[in-house]
């Protein structure tokens, strides 16, 4: 019970997501950030006032933070498919592995 | 971007750059807000006094008090990037042959002063219920062009000033000039300039006629 709890806590530090959720998460930080960047010299400019822009810059980079740290659900949309351990033709016996006396049965 | 500690890590990383760049383009900005500033100083009383630099000391020096009138319209130094504006006046004139030789101008400061923009003024060094006023006048604005007009009559120097040789009586060919200092945000300080630069202009006038210093009064400092 108490590994089971940990490993979740793990998994949601971890936070991991799959690969088209890693270039996703790339890009949207770039575009994100630049566009905050921009939109923050626009306003602070044409309204003549620093602290304004200083305020959208942090403020768009939290948002930019919160929308790409954790681990959301459109980053693990296509998770990765692998192929059955060893194929068919090796019988069900064989593909029980132990490790650290654990059973990992194969499916 | 595997996990959320390298998220963490590409997203700073970028916010970094970002950030650099846009205070870059901040810095780069001012070169867009054109500078006109405009002053005129002319000494209004002017004494010398014997008086020593400190209490303890033999020593008896000429110090120079020159009060004057200054108008000034340093409003178009007042943009985003402007944090505070120091303005100050000297007095200068140049070196007798026959004495050391060695200063080509003699340059002192009389008077100085600090006129913060309002996005700057918790930073006023003033007390509780100046810094009110000062916050008040600028209610909802988020520059204030209007501070940068003086206007100042036979305004008393800050500083009384001398000479190494502890002589300044009796002295030639004085002048007072208007400096200032834009202490922007972000980017270069800049001062007073001798000539145009694009859309900043040097400052019209600035500079006092003449004067000499009168001879030592009997008055005691």
């Amino acid at each position: 019970m108490a590994d089971q709890l940990l490993e979740q806590v793990r998994d949601v530090v971890d936070g991991q997501i799959d690969f088209q959720g890693q270039k996703l998460a790339e890009i949207l930080a770039t575009v994100l950030l630049s566009v905050v960047g921009a939109i923050s010299f626009l306003v602070g400019f044409f309204l003549q006032d620093i602290a304004l822009a200083l305020k959208i810059g942090l403020g768009g980079t939290a948002l930019t933070f919160l929308a790409i740290v954790p681990p959301w659900p459109f980053f693990n949309q296509h998770p990765v498919k692998w192929l059955p351990v060893g194929g068919s033709s090796i019988s069900s016996s064989h593909q029980n592995i132990v490790i650290d006396e654990k059973m990992l049965v194969a499916r | 971007m595997y996990n959320s500690l390298t998220r963490i890590q590409n997203v700073f990383g970028f916010f970094t750059t970002v950030a650099f760049v846009v205070s870059a383009i901040i810095a780069a900005s001012d070169f867009t807000a054109p500078r006109t500033p405009s002053a005129s100083i002319k000494p209004t009383n002017v004494q010398v006094v014997k008086g020593r630099p400190h209490y303890y000391s033999s020593k008896k020096e000429e110090y120079a008090i020159i009060k004057f009138s200054l108008d000034a319209d340093m409003s178009s130094l007042f943009t985003w990037n402007t944090k505070q504006l120091f303005v100050y006046v000297t007095a200068e004139w140049p070196s007798t042959p026959s004495g050391d030789g060695t200063n080509q101008t003699n340059k002192a400061v009389i008077w100085d002063s600090i006129i913060t923009s309002p996005s700057s003024d918790h930073l006023a060094n003033l007390g509780p219920a100046t810094l009110k006023k000062l916050r008040k006048s600028a209610a909802g604005k988020s520059i204030d062009p209007s501070r940068g007009k003086l206007s100042l009559k036979n305004q008393r120097p800050k500083y009384q000033i001398t000479h190494p040789s502890g002589k300044v009586a009796n002295t030639e060919d004085v002048t007072l000039h208007v400096h200032y200092n834009v202490q922007p945000w972000v980017g270069m300080l800049t001062w007073n300039q001798d000539v145009d630069f694009a859309l900043w202009k040097r400052m019209a006038r600035g500079i006092s006629n003449a004067f000499a210093l009168p001879t030592v009064s009997a008055k005691k400092k």
